[in-house]
């Protein structure tokens, strides 16, 4: 039987300024009609590479050396762009991780999808149409007639991953590539985008390329799974096994890595006063005006504390009022009710004084936009240092206590990789000595591998300082496996105030429950 | 600093920006002392001499060498309107990047008062501030940089606006940092591309703005050898002398191109993420 997808001895190398960098290393791999491969590696393993390798669109800089790639048998790196332009979009369907940046904002997202019908599968503008509205319906969208209408910043982004799997599958091509069309999304969509995924492929018997870190999801969607590591397949094994019986110690590692919340990380209780709370804390965003809507609450009536070394885990998809409950506690949000720091009652921002926001530190998700690229982070270390009181002579100190060496103070942040620059975020947070430390989504930008040791690092810097923790996250695994209680929000409102413990008992909300549901476990 | 000067002049258009601009300045410091003849010499019988052994760059209506005024103009012309264009610009930077900063209402009545401003043309915002202020180069000098702020002003802030929903705003914010912090070391080194590209463009306008000025009375005075009033004196002589016009054009020209180099060398040499 001739594999849908034939990947042979394929090296491919990127020529840069400073000489070549192999971005992949004689990969190999097949996939067979109906059947779909998990690809697995963690960022700059060449996975992405590898999907615009077949796509046929690579940077002007790249060279491949060797290798071939067939679909179906033709050998793709022979056809011209003609050829090519049939391939891509009929014959090879593809799927983006961020579904806001993948559809056109200025077009509807009808003509996005007639578009695709109309150049593909030769209908008329009018046939286009009402085609895409019946792939729209396949993909459970409700009243997708009117959907057509609208454009991509009209929808959410669930919607959004919906109506580009339905063009992808509509022009019936052989083979779909996915690029983490997960990892953009929250827990709870993101798994109703994988069941649809799991049905659409029922139905056509499509065969598909999964890329994705998660190899706890990947195990769950693909038959065969492959794990790439610096452009080299290291091991390519059944999709159970591979994760059972990892035979790689790079496998190995990773499978290590992924959170398994029956094994827990923190042992002792939280003891000691209440270092914060908050008393029917409410954010509203936008101001009302005279004509136009109400103010959008992002979060209302939050009743919670927290005490000395204390973990809170806060939980909840994209929209719930999370990011917005760490935007008050640090005074970037305008709020109503009140804050509670040291027996005080701050009822606004402004009350913040000089100790509050030394004992109430943030450490945002994103370490690229929040540490300043113009300074180096020796620079951006000091200034903590500088405002709250502290000696410049402790800044080697404050790199080894993250487990940098003290020489980075002098790099650019963009010299350094994403854990590295996750690890000057905390030092900056840690410099203040602070009594509460925000998490807002910290490691989700991180490998599964690097995330792990940015939890491990947090909490040995917890047991030496006794900090508390608001550990946002919607990695429902992770936090069960480090939080003492967790927070569960849903539309601005805290649904659930529970201990770790009582998350299995019957009487969680059902919104905790579904949650749960929703969270990757792996198999076996 | 040196590290910046050193990329600098690893880019192709750095290295060329700056060697045009070091030659301007050595002209600029030494060019009245190494003019062949004096630039204020009138020749009556030399009248409108063709380029030639005795006047490289020919001579004028009142027979004055070319080229020796060339090289004594340089000092009026460059370094005022180099003067003028950093203030105008650093100026509308810092307004802009405040308006952005502060946001809402503030922002809304900075940026109306500048739209305000930007209603009324440069020059003749350039005009008022020089009648209202008086004649001279000084005054001069403070009128361009007036007329050059508001543009800046709304390019700065268009950039800021992005800068300022950056997290490391937010972080600053959550630090408790104050105002001034935030605007001159949190922002500003982020939006400095488009305010060096704008400034080194904006040099060459300067020069011309200067030349209307001088042109309508208001900046240099004959016999001064200002670049900008040589080619405002030649006009008349165009078709009988086109060199009167062609030789302080060309020196105008090529300041601009100079700054314009660099500034695209500079672009590059300071952001930290250009790894060449």
């Amino acid at each position: 039987m001739i594999p849908i997808l034939d990947i042979d001895g394929y090296t491919l190398e990127y020529r840069t300024r400073a000489g070549a960098v192999r971005v992949l290393d004689e990969v190999s791999l097949q996939i067979a009609p109906g059947q779909v491969l998990g690809l697995v590696g963690e960022s700059g393993s060449g996975k992405s590479s590898l999907a615009w390798a077949v796509m046929r669109h690579l940077p002007g800089n790249a060279q491949e050396l060797s290798g071939a790639i067939r679909l179906d048998g033709e050998d793709l790196r022979s056809m011209g762009a003609r050829q090519l332009e049939a391939v891509r979009g009929r014959r090879i369907g593809m799927v983006f991780q961020d579904p806001a940046t993948s559809l056109n904002p200025t077009l509807s997202l009808g003509r996005q999808v007639a578009e695709v019908l109309a150049r593909h599968r030769g209908m008329s503008a009018a046939a286009a149409w009402q085609a895409g509205i019946e792939a729209l319906r396949h993909v459970d969208l409700r009243d997708p007639a009117a959907l057509m209408r609208r454009y991509p910043h009209e929808v959410s982004g669930g919607e959004k991953q919906r109506v580009i799997i339905a063009t992808a599958f509509a022009c019936r091509p052989e083979l779909i590539i996915f690029d983490e069309p997960t990892t953009a999304l929250d827990v709870i969509t993101g798994a109703r985008i994988l069941e649809l995924f799991r049905r659409l492929r029922e139905e056509t018997g499509v065969a598909g390329l999964y890329i994705s870190h998660d190899l706890a999801l990947v195990s769950r969607v693909a038959e065969r799974v492959a794990v790439i590591r610096r452009g080299q397949v290291v091991e390519q094994a059944d999709a159970r096994r591979i994760f059972r019986a990892p035979t790689h110690d790079y496998t190995r590692a990773l499978v290590q890595a992924v959170p398994r919340p029956e094994r827990r990380l923190v042992t002792d209780g939280p003891g000691g006063p209440t270092v914060l709370a908050a008393r029917g804390l409410g954010v509203a965003y936008g101001r009302a005006r005279l004509f136009g809507g109400k103010p959008v609450m992002g979060a209302r009536g939050v009743d919670l504390e927290l005490r000395r070394g204390e973990i809170l885990g806060v939980v909840g998809e994209s929209g719930s009022g999370k990011s917005t409950l760490a935007r008050a506690f640090s005074g970037l949000a305008r709020f109503t009710g009140a804050v509670v720091f040291e027996g005080r009652a701050l009822a606004s921002p402004r009350q913040m004084d000089r100790a509050y926001r030394r004992a109430v530190q943030i450490v945002f998700q994103h370490p690229d936009a929040s540490l300043n690229p113009r300074h180096r982070v020796g620079a951006l270390l000091a200034r903590p240092l500088r405002l709250y009181g502290g000696a410049m002579a402790e800044l080697p100190r404050l790199l080894e206590q993250v487990r940098l060496p003290p020489d980075y103070a002098r790099r650019y942040p963009h010299q350094l990789s994403g854990g590295e620059k996750q690890r000057v975020a905390i030092a900056r947070a840690f410099a203040a000595k602070p009594a509460l430390v925000i998490c807002d989504e910290i490691t989700a930008p991180l490998d599964v591998s690097v995330q792990a040791a940015v939890v491990e690092l947090l909490l040995e810097l917890r047991r030496r300082h006794g900090t508390a923790y608001l550990f946002i996250t919607h990695d429902l695994s992770l936090v069960r496996q480090i939080a003492h209680r967790i927070a569960v929000m849903r539309r601005g409102e805290l649904v659930d105030l529970l201990s770790v413990d009582a998350l299995g008992s019957e009487a969680v909300h059902p919104y905790t429950r579904e949650l749960i549901a929703a969270s990757p476990t792996p198999v076996g | 600093m040196t590290d910046v000067v050193f990329r600098l002049l690893r880019t192709p258009q750095g290295a060329m920006g700056l060697v045009i601009l070091v030659l301007i300045a050595a002209i600029c410091a030494i060019g009245p002392d190494i003019a062949p003849v004096d630039p204020e010499k009138i020749d009556f019988l030399g009248r409108f001499r063709v380029p030639g052994a005795a006047h490289p760059f020919g001579a004028d209506q009142l027979g004055r060498d070319v080229l020796s005024r060339l090289l004594a103009g340089a000092r009026t012309t460059v370094p005022m309107a180099v003067a003028a264009t950093l203030l105008g610009t650093l100026s509308g930077a810092v307004i802009g990047t405040v308006s952005a900063y502060l946001g809402g209402r503030w922002d809304e009545a900075i940026m109306r008062t500048i739209d305000a401003v930007m209603a009324i043309p440069g020059l003749l915002m350039a005009l008022l501030v020089v009648n209202t202020l008086g004649k001279g180069s000084l005054n001069a000098t403070l009128a361009i940089a007036v007329a050059f702020a508001p543009g800046m002003a709304r390019v700065t802030r268009s950039v800021s606006l992005a800068a300022r929903r950056q997290d490391y705003v937010s972080a600053a914010i959550a630090r408790g940092e104050g105002g001034a912090w935030i605007v001159f070391r949190e922002m500003l080194p982020n939006v400095v591309a488009p305010v060096v590209i704008e400034t080194t463009i904006r040099v060459a306008f300067a020069v011309a703005l200067f030349a209307t000025l001088s042109f309508l009375g208001l900046g240099a005075q004959p016999p001064a050898s200002d670049w900008g009033l040589m080619v405002a004196e030649a006009r008349p002589f165009l078709h009988q002398a086109p060199w009167m016009l062609v030789a302080p054009g060309a020196a105008i020209a090529l300041t601009a191109i100079g700054f314009n180099l660099l500034g695209d060398g500079l672009r590059d040499a300071l952001n930290p993420r250009d790894e060449r």
